[in-house]
C-alpha cells in the first residue's frame, strides 16, 4: 500500500478543491452569488463598452445598423477640432481647480468642524446640502444667481452703481463662473471624507505635539494631515475622475457656451455627439475618454495608493 | 527648583464636578504616584497640571510661577501617555526630536540631546524605525526619550505601564525607578496599580471621587491608612476589613488586619475553612472563611501544607489590628 500522506506545501489537485469547495457551501455560494453581479455588470458595463468601441469607427446616426466604415477619422477630426481642445483644457483646469481649491478648501473647513459638537453638526450639514442638491438643480439655482438682469450679480451690480453684467454671457468670465459652481457643489463631499478620517486621528497625539509646542498649524502640518494621508489620497482620487466626467452643472449652467467656452470633454460628446445624431463621432469622444479615465485610475493607484504609501 | 503646588483647585465638566475643592503639594524632585480607581479624578488632575484642562477654579503653580492659564508648552512639563502617542509617520529619531525642531534649536545640540536619550533608553539601534517596527517596552522608551530630551521641569506620566504584558511591566518600573535617580527630577505618575505606586512613590497621593484620601510615603500608607478606603486600595493581596461587632469589639465599626498579620495557631482564635489555596513560592495565600466573620485572606511565609476544606485556626495580633470608626476614618489608639 502506497503511502498517501502529502507533503505540507502540498496544494490538491483541481478535483480535489472543487470537491473541499461543493462541501463547505463556498462553490454553491459562488455559483448563486456570482450570476446575477456577472451578468448586469456584462449586459451594462461590458457590451455598451464594446459596442461603443465599435461605433467609434463608423460614421453613424443611432439609426439602423452602423453600415459606413470610416476607421480612425472620427478621432482625426475629434483631435483637429479646437472646441475638443478646449473642452480638454477646461477639463485639465477642473481637475488643477477639485485639487488645488476644492479639496485645500474642504480639508480647512474639516479641520474648523471636524469635532463632534452640536454647533459643528450644523455646519456640517450646510456644507453638505450642496452636494445632495441634485446637479441640474445646483446648475439652475446659480444660472439665477450669475443672471445679470435678476440675480445677484444684478443686485451687486446695482448697489455698486455699475453697469450689469452678464457672467455666464461673457466668454472670459463664464467658465470662472463654471468653476465657482463646481467647487461650491463638490467641497462638501471631499469635506465629509476629511472630517471621517480627522475623527480617527487619535487626540493625544494632538495633545502631545501640544505639549511639545507645536502651534494649530503645526499639528495640522505634522500630526493631522499625514494621520490622514490615505483619506486625501482617495478624495483626490474620487476629484480627477468626478472632474474628468463633469456634465450635468454645466448644461443648465452655461449648455457650454458662449462660443463653447465652457465645454468639457462630456459635454462636447453629448453636443457633438448625441445632439447632432453623430453617435459614431460620440462613441470616439468616449472610446478617449474612457482610456484617459482608466490610465488615471490605473497609475494613481499604482502611485498614491499602494499599501504605505496612502 | 519644580515644586508643583495645586491651590484649591476645582474641575467640573458641566454640571458634573469631578475634582471639588483639591489642594496637593508635589516636592522638587520627588516621584509622586497619583492612585486611585478608575473614575476617581487622577488622570484629570494630571491633565489640569498639564494644561491640556483649565481648572473651573484654583490656581496651579510650578516652582514659583503661577501657570494656571499657560499653554502646556509654556509650563515646562512633558508628559508620557497610556498610548504612547508616538507619531506613527516619524521615525524614533523624529518622534523623539520632534519637539525640539519646532523651537528650531540648533542641529548640535539638537542631534546632542538624541544621542544622549538613545543612550540612556537603549534606542541607538532602533532611530531609523519607525513606532510600528517596535515592541511596546520600546515604544515607551520613545516616549520618554521624547520627554527627557526636552529637559522638562516636570515629568507627568499617565498609567504609561498599563499597556504593557506583566513582564515587562516590572522591567519598565525598574527602568522608570532607575530614571527618577539618574534625571533627579520632579515627575508625577498617575497609576490605578497600587503595586506600581508602592514601588515607585517617595510620595503616594490616593483618590477617591475627586478628593484625597490620604498622603504619605507607600509605608505610611500600609502602615497606618487613613481610610478604610486606603486600607482596601493599598496592599496586595488587600487588607481583610471585618466588623468589630463580629470580632468581639462593638465599639469600633471595622477591624482591618493585613493577610500577613494573620497566622496558624495551634488553639484559640478564630476557626476557619480553607476555600482555596494559592502557592506562590515565597509565599502561600489562603482564602478562608469563618463563621460569623465572613470570607478572609491569609498570607503564610513559605510553602504551607494546606489543601481547600481543610479546617485550621487563626490568630491576629490585636497590636497589628487598624480600627476604622462607622465613616470609615481611622481611629488612633492611645497608647500607656
Amino acid at each position: 500500500m502506497t503511502d498517501m500522506t502529502l507533503p505540507p506545501d502540498h496544494r490538491p489537485a483541481l478535483g480535489e478543491r472543487l470537491r473541499r469547495a461543493a462541501s463547505n457551501g463556498r462553490l454553491s455560494a459562488a455559483l448563486i452569488l456570482l450570476p446575477p453581479a456577472l451578468i448586469l455588470f456584462t449586459l451594462f458595463v461590458i457590451l455598451p463598452l464594446g459596442e461603443s468601441g465599435v461605433y467609434a469607427f463608423y460614421d453613424w446616426n443611432g439609426y439602423g445598423a452602423p453600415e459606413d466604415f470610416v476607421g480612425l477619422r472620427n478621432f482625426e477630426q475629434m483631435f483637429g477640432h479646437s472646441v475638443f481642445s478646449v473642452a480638454v483644457a477646461n477639463t485639465v483646469k477642473i481637475v488643477a481647480v477639485s485639487l488645488l481649491v476644492q479639496m485645500p478648501l474642504a480639508l480647512l473647513l474639516a479641520l474648523l468642524i471636524y469635532r463632534q459638537t452640536p454647533t459643528n453638526a450644523v455646519f456640517r450639514l450646510i456644507f453638505f446640502v450642496p452636494y445632495i442638491m441634485a446637479e441640474v438643480a445646483a446648475g439652475l439655482i446659480w444660472s439665477f444667481v450669475f443672471d445679470g438682469n435678476y440675480g445677484v450679480t444684478a443686485s451687486i451690480a446695482t448697489s455698486l452703481g455699475i453697469e450689469q453684467f452678464f457672467v455666464l454671457a461673457d466668454r472670459e468670465l463664464a467658465f470662472y463662473a463654471v468653476m465657482v459652481v463646481i467647487v461650491w457643489k463638490y467641497f462638501g463631499f471631499h469635506m465629509m471624507i476629511y472630517i471621517a478620517a480627522l475623527q480617527g486621528v487619535p487626540e493625544d497625539q494632538i495633545e502631545a505635539a501640544r505639549i511639545e509646542g507645536a502651534s494649530r498649524t503645526q499639528i495640522v502640518r505634522h500630526v493631522q494631515v499625514p494621520h490622514i494621508r490615505p483619506a486625501i489620497a482617495v478624495s483626490a482620487f474620487f476629484a480627477i475622475i468626478g472632474a474628468l466626467q463633469v456634465f450635468d452643472v454645466i448644461i443648465p449652467l452655461t449648455n457650454g457656451g458662449p462660443s463653447n467656452q465652457t465645454q468639457t470633454i462630456v459635454t462636447y460628446l453629448y453636443e457633438f455627439g448625441l445632439t447632432r445624431l453623430r453617435i459614431g463621432f460620440g462613441s470616439a469622444v468616449g472610446v478617449v475618454l474612457f482610456v484617459v479615465a482608466v490610465l488615471v485610475a490605473v497609475f494613481y493607484q499604482r502611485i498614491f495608493m499602494r499599501k504605505g504609501t496612502a | 527648583m519644580a515644586e508643583v503646588r495645586l491651590e484649591n483647585i476645582t474641575k467640573a465638566f458641566g454640571h458634573v464636578t469631578v475634582i471639588p475643592d483639591l489642594s496637593l503639594t508635589v516636592p522638587d524632585k520627588s516621584f509622586t504616584v497619583l492612585v486611585g480607581p478608575s473614575g476617581c479624578g487622577k488622570s484629570t488632575l494630571l491633565r489640569l497640571i498639564a494644561g491640556l484642562e483649565q481648572p473651573t477654579h484654583g490656581t496651579i503653580r510650578i516652582g514659583d510661577a503661577d501657570v494656571t492659564r499657560d499653554e502646556p508648552s509654556k509650563r515646562g512639563i512633558s508628559m508620557v501617555f497610556q498610548s504612547y502617542a508616538l507619531y506613527p509617520h516619524m521615525s524614533v529619531a523624529r518622534n523623539i526630536d520632534f519637539g525640539l525642531r519646532l523651537t528650531k534649536m540648533p542641529a548640535a545640540e539638537r542631534e546632542a540631546r538624541l544621542a544622549e536619550a538613545a543612550r540612556v533608553l537603549a534606542l541607538e539601534e532602533y532611530l531609523d524605525r519607525k513606532p510600528s517596527e517596535l515592541s511596546g517596552g520600546q515604544r515607551q522608551r520613545v516616549a520618554i526619550g521624547r520627554s527627557i530630551v526636552r529637559n522638562p521641569k516636570v515629568f507627568l506620566f499617565d498609567e504609561p505601564l498599563s499597556n504593557l504584558d506583566a513582564a515587562l511591566r516590572t522591567q519598565m518600573r525598574v527602568e522608570l525607578a532607575e530614571l527618577h535617580q539618574s534625571i533627579d527630577s520632579t515627575m508625577i505618575y498617575v497609576t490605578h496599580d497600587q503595586v506600581e505606586a508602592m514601588t515607585l512613590a517617595d510620595q503616594i497621593v490616593v483618590m477617591n471621587r475627586g478628593r484625597i484620601e490620604q498622603i504619605g510615603s507607600p509605608m505610611d500608607l500600609y502602615d497606618t491608612p487613613a481610610s478604610v478606603f486606603v486600607a482596601a486600595f493599598i496592599g496586595s493581596p488587600k487588607m481583610n476589613l471585618v466588623s468589630g461587632r463580629a470580632l468581639g469589639r462593638p465599639e469600633i465599626a471595622t477591624i482591618g488586619i493585613r493577610p500577613e498579620d494573620l497566622e496558624v495557631a495551634e488553639s484559640g482564635g478564630l476557626e476557619a475553612t480553607t476555600r482555596v489555596v494559592e502557592r506562590l513560592g515565597s509565599d502561600t495565600i489562603a482564602y478562608v472563611r469563618v463563621d460569623e466573620v465572613g470570607d478572609l485572606t491569609v498570607r503564610l511565609p513559605g510553602h504551607m501544607r494546606l489543601s481547600g476544606g481543610e479546617r485550621l485556626r487563626l490568630h491576629a495580633d490585636p497590636a497589628r489590628q487598624h480600627h476604622f470608626d462607622a465613616d470609615g476614618r481611622r481611629i488612633e489608639r492611645v497608647t500607656a
